[in-house]
């Protein structure tokens, strides 16, 4: 009955649509029925820019578009398919678009190669159910309705990026059944975010999921590959942060990539290719991306220099720095440029960093203990340098030091130790450290005159010991001339 | 040379070659002997002053079980209990110095030479032994067992 | 004093007649004639086995015959024990040379052809000595348990795991298991310290008494000369002084050679680590080592190295039985052959370590 009812309707409406459009070249008599039947897929399909260009529904879901007779229409002899399931929405997409002919027809200057992108990336694998790819083109585009992606209507326009990655990102039950370890807490951070707050406020300019993971070449983080592997990030990050264009209007630097690439972590990244050396977001956090603040600095540090940052923390200049304001670690080490730290930086010399605040005053307990601690900390360098020189002598000599070379490392160690306890910034504690260095400076210092004085001892004693053995020898070849020479006068 | 006429000289020079043998002698001895006694000598070991060591990897270190390890020139014994916590006592029983060992079967560090008991506290709890056994300090790094003295 | 002396040196020939020995002694002369200075190099062959006997006694008090403490056991007798370093580097050096000497001791006798009759036992007992002064050797390289005595060890074993059906075992039985390990440093240490030196002990017993008993040959060309044309020296003392004298520069040249280039102690063994380059072994076995490198990989249906082996075993046992098969020497007469045989193996030995050396 309904059947007859919606045949009849359908009939009429077409009757008119074709009066009304008799102009027209083709007329899509499935969106003329669709669409007075008041269904949304065709209401959504009216804004659709493929709707605009000319695409017909029959492009994607078959049959016979100029057919009015429903059933002829939508009849399998016509081609038609229905609502496409699984990898068949891919593919009704990359009809057109992984075909650089078709999309040149359409007047489109958009690349071609999203689907091969799509493929190698992580949503290109194999959902759990095994028949099709985790993510089709209308995961993130949407079916009908789909517009430009410079459109702010767009699913994927940067605004709307994070709510849509959201929906499966953001479910802790879909994700569990992908990457049960995979946090779900990225836009809750995400909006937390300087990125993510301005992102919010409509702002299309600050990075969203897109700008840093990509699009449809995401990878996994752990891969090489990946933009945001960890030897990628800083260079992710300084495609924006590196551009005083475009970062004019926030008014803040864009020089951090090129002082990080120098400092010791770009280094240990770049150089060393060493990856837990920290990237930006090791200390700014990724999806909650922001400066952190001056008392939290130790913190953040410590997440990596743990025993610096603890006895930071109990020590004077903890409480001091915080009165002041003064940025904790950053103060001396700088943020993005942290150079190798020298005992250079200690003492009270000009360009120690000390003298920045201690100015020279006998009676200032800070201006004394960071002189002794310079004078400490010399000390044991320049005992690990005779040392190590003599050492190097003795072996040279040929002598046997391994005891004395290996107990050298004890001395590199206490000096190590040292410039760890410095930010104790307590002399007591410095100088145990020290000492204990000190200590065995002079015991390998011992070893090593020792085994030197011990070559000269050898090799005098070899003398003595060859003269009185030729001593000998000459005598007894004496004794032996004058036995022959009795036997000959026998 | 003519033997009679320089019969004196003779005697004279032969003895003085002779004196000069012997001391020649005495000096060869002298220095064969002098090395050999110092070689003798049992060399000084000088103490090594141990603050920490480490005794192994957690992960290569069975739930109860223990073992001995060198603490400078002292043994030590470290335990791991069935829980899994790691202790370390001095390995020299209180008792007469004996090296002590962990039993499984008795659940105890057990002295072999007058049957002592300690708790895996290091407390005495049977036997001879006067007192606990020292402890020392265990800490997990990573997964290294480091083993320090008690401060 | 000299009442001291005599009164003891009286006492003792009253119980044992002293007298009869040293009448005995002086009795012996030795022939003098231009080839004389090779009757030094048994002496001095002697001298460098006191040594090697007094320095390694005075060695086992620090040494410790075990894989784990083996090295560091070298290492403290270098650094720690007072003259340890030269005990170490004498012994050293010591073994080298005594080897050496006792390679121009064997010749010497073998182109004078003194082991012709009666001194066939003489020979095969100096013989055998040799084989064990190279057995020493293999034994007490690996002693200090360092990477590059461990690695020669066993290319050595390995060579001697070649042999056709006794190969296998021997190998086993000298590496005291499957792979050189601990068990066969216990093993090498026993044979060097215990074994080696018991039987050559009774060897060199042997070969001294019947130097005393048979005298010391003479040359070919002295038979034919009537008994007072022939120069000779008594045995005591004046053999003996010479030779004293001569031990006295070979010490100083000992204790030259030990100061100014100490025995090496390298780095200690570590079984799983891959062979360091360029593994040769020690200079007296070069000749062979060498030499098994140009046999071609099959010879008819053998392997080359095998043959080769096999050829050196036979080489070996020829030279060692050469009194039985040199009859002509022992009849007074001219053997050319052994001559050219003797000069061939020289040309040989030096060519071949020469090659060694280089490669």
């Amino acid at each position: 009955m309904n059947k007859i009812i919606l045949s009849v309707m359908l009939l009429i409406s077409s009757f008119m649509l074709a009066a009304q459009d008799k102009g027209k070249k083709v007329v899509d008599q499935c969106y003329v029925c669709h669409e007075s039947l008041g269904s949304d897929e065709a209401t959504l399909f009216k804004k659709d820019i493929h709707f605009q260009k000319g695409i017909s529904c029959a492009d994607c879901h078959g049959g016979d578009r100029q057919s009015d007779d429903m059933d002829k229409a939508m009849s399998k002899e016509a081609g038609y398919k229905g609502v496409p399931k699984g990898n068949e929405i891919t593919q009704a997409c990359i009809r057109c678009h992984a075909s650089s002919e078709m999309m040149k027809k359409y007047g489109s200057k958009i690349p071609t190669n999203q689907f091969e992108l799509l493929k190698g990336s992580v949503h290109g694998k194999l959902a759990i159910d095994g028949a099709e790819r985790i993510v089709q083109c209308i995961t993130c585009h949407n079916a009908h309705g789909i517009v430009e992606v410079t459109n702010p209507n767009s699913p994927v326009y940067p605004t709307n990026v994070p709510k849509t990655c959201g929906k499966c990102h953001d479910n802790p039950v879909y994700m569990r059944s992908y990457n049960p370890s995979l946090p779900v807490d990225q836009l809750q951070k995400y909006r937390t975010s300087v990125h993510g707050m301005r992102n919010a406020k409509g702002d299309p300019k600050p990075a969203e999921c897109a700008s840093c993971h990509g699009s449809h070449d995401i990878k996994n983080v752990k891969d090489v590959r990946s933009k945001v592997y960890p030897t990628n990030i800083p260079e992710t990050c300084s495609k924006c942060h590196s551009d005083p264009q475009y970062m004019k209007e926030y008014k803040i630097p864009t020089n951090q990539y090129a002082l990080y690439k120098k400092s010791v972590h770009g280094v240990a990244l770049f150089e060393k290719h060493d990856l837990s050396a920290p990237v930006c977001n090791s200390c700014h956090g990724n999806h909650g991306a922001t400066p952190p603040g001056v008392e939290s600095i130790s913190e953040v540090c410590g997440t990596c220099h743990a025993l610096n940052a603890e006895l930071f923390s109990s020590s004077p200049h903890k409480k001091a720095f915080d009165k002041q304001k003064l940025p904790e670690c950053e103060t001396c080490h700088s943020n993005h440029d942290i150079e190798k730290p020298t005992s250079k930086f200690l003492g009270v010399t000009p360009d120690a960093i000390c003298s920045k605040c201690h100015k020279p005053d006998d009676k200032s307990k800070g201006y004394m203990v960071a002189k002794e601690m310079r004078l400490m900390i010399d000390s044991l360098a320049s005992t690990e340098k005779i040392d190590s020189a003599l050492v190097e002598e003795a072996e040279q000599k040929g002598m046997e030091i391994n005891e004395a070379k290996f107990k050298l490392r004890d001395a590199t160690q206490a000096s190590m130790e040292a410039r760890t306890m410095v930010h104790s910034f307590d002399e007591a504690k410095f100088n145990e450290v020290v000492n204990k260095g000190l200590t065995v400076t002079s015991s390998v210092k011992a070893d090593a005159s020792a085994a030197i004085h011990e070559y000269y001892f050898r090799r005098i004693g070899l003398g003595i010991s060859v003269v009185i053995i030729s001593f000998l020898a000459l005598m007894l070849y004496l004794f032996i001339r004058r036995i022959e020479k009795k036997n000959a006068n026998n | 040379m003519d033997n009679v006429q320089n019969q004196p000289v003779q005697k004279s020079r032969r003895d003085f070659l002779k004196y000069l043998l012997n001391l020649g002698i005495v000096g060869f001895a002298a220095s064969i002997f002098y090395p050999l006694i110092a070689y003798l000598k049992p060399p000084k070991q000088n103490e090594v002053v141990v603050t920490s060591v480490s005794a192994g990897k957690l992960s290569a270190f069975e739930k109860d079980s223990g073992k001995i390890i060198r603490f400078g020139s002292k043994p030590v014994i470290v335990i791991r209990t069935a829980s899994g916590d790691v202790r370390a006592f001095s390995a020299i029983c209180t008792h007469l110095g004996c090296t002590v060992q962990f039993r499984k079967d008795l659940g105890t560090i057990w002295c072999a030479c007058h049957n002592g008991k300690y708790d895996l506290n290091g407390k005495n709890i049977s036997g001879p032994p006067p007192r606990p056994l020292d402890v020392y300090k265990a800490i997990i790094k990573g997964d290294e067992i480091i083993i320090s003295k008690m401060t | 004093m000299k009442n001291i002396f005599t009164k003891i040196y009286n006492w003792v020939d009253e119980r044992v007649k002293l007298e009869d020995l040293v009448k005995f002694m002086g009795k012996k002369y030795v022939p003098v004639h231009r080839h004389s200075i090779w009757y030094y190099f048994g002496g001095v062959s002697l001298f460098f086995f006191i040594i090697q006997v007094t320095t390694g006694i005075l060695l086992l008090f620090y040494y410790k015959g075990s894989s784990d403490l083996a090295f560091e056991s070298v290492q403290f007798i270098m650094s720690k024990v007072q003259f340890g370093w030269l005990v170490r580097s004498i012994h050293a050096w010591a073994a080298n040379l005594f080897i050496l000497s006792a390679f121009i001791h064997m010749f010497s006798v073998y182109f004078e052809k003194a082991y012709r009759k009666p001194r066939e036992i003489t020979w095969v007992t100096g013989m055998l000595m040799f084989f064990m002064c190279l057995g020493f050797g293999f034994s007490g390289y690996l002693l200090p348990w360092n990477t590059l005595s461990f690695f020669a060890t066993k290319v050595g074993t390995d060579i001697a795991g070649a042999v056709p059906i006794i190969g296998e075992p021997l190998r086993t039985f000298i590496r005291g298991g499957d792979d050189v390990s601990g068990a066969t440093l216990s093993r090498l240490f026993g044979f060097h310290v215990a074994l080696f030196p018991g039987i050559f002990t009774i060897l060199l017993a042997i070969h001294l008494i019947l130097i005393q008993r048979q005298g010391i040959s003479e040359p070919m060309h002295f038979e034919e000369q009537h008994s007072s044309e022939k120069k000779t020296m008594p045995f005591f003392p004046n053999f003996l002084l010479r030779d004293l004298l001569l031990w006295l520069i070979v010490l100083n040249v000992l204790a030259i050679l030990a100061v100014f280039f100490p025995a090496d102690l390298g780095v200690k063994a570590d079984p799983f680590s891959s062979a360091p380059a360029g593994i040769k072994p020690e200079w007296y076995f070069l000749f062979m080592f060498q030499s098994l490198k140009y046999f071609p990989s099959h010879i008819l249906f053998a392997e080359g190295e095998v043959v080769g082996i096999l050829l050196f075993g036979a080489a070996g046992l020829l030279w060692l039985l050469i009194p039985f098969w040199d009859r002509k020497s022992s009849r007074g007469e001219q053997n050319r052959f052994v001559n050219y045989l003797g000069i061939f193996a020289v040309i040989f030995i030096i060519i071949l370590t020469i090659l060694g050396w280089r490669s």
